[in-house]
């Protein structure tokens, strides 16, 4: 078994001049739950039709299960389920149909967890695909995913305008196919607080760039604001990352925004020449905010180091 | 994986499909009674002067099967902008070919019901002396020109939007230039050189040109 389940390397891809995802470097250990975190237009969407082989990159190397992509995309299709963010499946097909017509290109179909999946989703078997609800479309777009046995789920914003009783559902139905088959994930997402529940590996990216690619728990541990007096004019020794630092009031006392932070760390600060007041911890949202607009500010800051 | 296919084409196409071969049934039958009609004394020039009336109904009828079937195969892949089938785990010309391959299964409704109904149409008449039914002649041209149109049209309509556009663009330039030279009184004409290479031999779409007739000497 490979490490990692999904390797990209310095993946160049352009779309005109509009879009571009520029040196993209990121690895999916096997096995985990990766996050993928960025806002609208970071290009989410678009790594994801690069990992699966929908769009060709300008330069670069994707590796997906072992398989080179997209020369041998197909083979890495077959161990791959694959949610979009918007369901595409043929408007004229029953739900039966489609489950039907999906099962015929995947030989390690499931058929009787299918049939589990669709009286748990209550899916109807003869309503067409078009006439389904968003939530319902959703459902069947898992289930489709999961009955097909993956070895890598790839779920692009999958409950994404759902409700939260559907958003359950189909979350539980993962997690337990992912703790019975230990599979891979990676999903995207908008709703920093689901992801934060059930991810262990989380990667942000920003306007093409990928700003941290950490696990979970680091990330969240690792983000905080510092209050420090007295700091150093420059924090290249510390053994975190300050991303960001600005005066709280005239008297020399500053707010740091630090990556990769550890308690043991504060004494640090001090050797540095500085005095750690206080430590204020950040949620996953929080952190992901911060660490956004840390990435936005003018470079001319000295977090411009990160 | 094909009857998956032949199946999701089937729902897209089923209603041509289905008036297309009673369509192509009915044509060779309504010819000949037509015929009988128009015939006086048994005149065999009369005769098939009725038939080349209906013969024109052949090729357009052959085009029309081609051009619906081939749109109708991708309707839904175009409808899903073919993110569905480009995630499915085969290769790009497997599933080209499938898709080919259920459409031109598609396409045989039609041609067996022109080929049932030149057998019924010949066999339900007596010709006048010197003429004779040629009903698996007409019904193998017709499964060539619908082949024809099918993979034509197919081949334009598997590429994007963008594409279809350039081609027909290209077509659409062709004829505004032509009304612009005829407007300046230039006799220069460049649509029969394209016309002629399309459809004369060996063009592409010659085998719909010329007379198709179910009876004739």
């Amino acid at each position: 078994m490979n490490e990692y389940a999904v390797e990209i390397g310095h993946l160049t891809y352009r779309v005109k001049k509009a879009f571009t995802l520029d040196d993209l470097s990121l690895r999916v250990p096997t096995g985990s739950i990766y996050g993928f975190l960025g806002p609208n237009g970071s290009g989410k969407t678009t790594t994801i039709r690069l990992i699966l082989g929908l769009l060709r990159p300008a330069s670069g190397s994707i590796t997906v299960l072992g398989n080179a992509v997209p020369a041998r995309a197909p083979a890495a299709l077959a161990r791959t389920g694959y949610v979009p963010e918007a369901p595409h499946l043929d408007p004229t097909l029953t739900v039966a149909e489609a489950i039907w017509f999906h099962s015929q290109f995947y030989a390690t179909w499931d058929a009787a967890w299918a049939a589990r999946l669709l009286d748990d989703f209550e899916l109807d078997r003869q309503r067409l695909f078009g006439r389904l609800s968003k939530g319902q479309k959703g459902k069947l777009m898992m289930l489709l995913a999961l009955a097909q046995r993956p070895e890598l789920l790839v779920l692009d914003e999958p409950t994404d305008g759902l409700d939260p009783v559907v958003r359950r559902d189909m979350l539980s139905a993962l997690l337990e196919y992912v703790s019975q088959r230990r599979a891979t994930v990676f999903i995207s997402s908008h709703l920093i607080h689901e992801l934060e529940r059930i991810c262990d590996w989380v990667g942000v990216m920003d306007n093409g760039r990928l700003v941290a690619d950490v696990e979970m728990e680091r990330f969240k541990t690792g983000m905080k604001r510092l209050k420090v007096s007295h700091g150093p004019t420059h924090t290249e020794g510390l053994p975190f990352r300050v991303l960001t630092r600005s005066p709280t009031n005239g008297n020399g006392t500053e707010m740091w925004l630090v990556r990769d932070w550890a308690p043991e760390m504060a004494a640090a600060v001090a050797a540095a020449g500085g005095e750690l007041q206080q430590v204020i911890d950040l949620d996953l949202e929080e952190g992901f905010v911060e660490l956004l607009r840390s990435f936005r500010v003018p470079r001319t800051r000295e977090a411009a180091d990160v | 994986m094909f009857r998956a296919i032949l199946y999701q084409q089937w729902k897209w196409t089923r209603i041509m499909v289905g008036l297309a071969t009673v369509a192509g049934f009915a044509v060779p039958i309504f010819s000949v009674r037509y015929a009988t009609r128009n015939m006086e004394h048994g005149q065999a020039a009369a005769f098939l002067d009725g038939v080349q009336t209906w013969g024109v109904v052949y090729p357009a009828l052959a085009g029309a099967v081609g051009v619906l079937i081939a749109i109708g195969v991708w309707t839904a892949d175009h409808r899903g902008r073919h993110v569905y089938a480009l995630t499915l785990p085969l290769p790009r010309w497997k599933y080209v070919l499938l898709r080919f391959a259920a459409g031109s299964v598609l396409v045989a409704g039609p041609i067996a019901g022109v080929t049932l109904g030149s057998v019924i149409a010949a066999a339900s008449i007596s010709l006048p002396a010197g003429l004779h039914a040629y009903p698996f002649a007409l019904a193998v041209r017709f499964a060539l020109a619908t082949l024809v149109a099918f993979t034509m049209f197919f081949a334009v309509s598997s590429g994007t939007a963008r594409t279809a556009s350039i081609i027909l663009g290209g077509l659409a330039a062709l004829v505004v230039i032509q009304v612009l030279l005829a407007a300046t009184g230039l006799e220069t004409n460049i649509l029969m050189p394209v016309l002629n290479a399309i459809l004369t031999v060996p063009g592409p779409f010659a085998i719909f040109s010329g007379r198709w007739m179910l009876v004739d000497v």
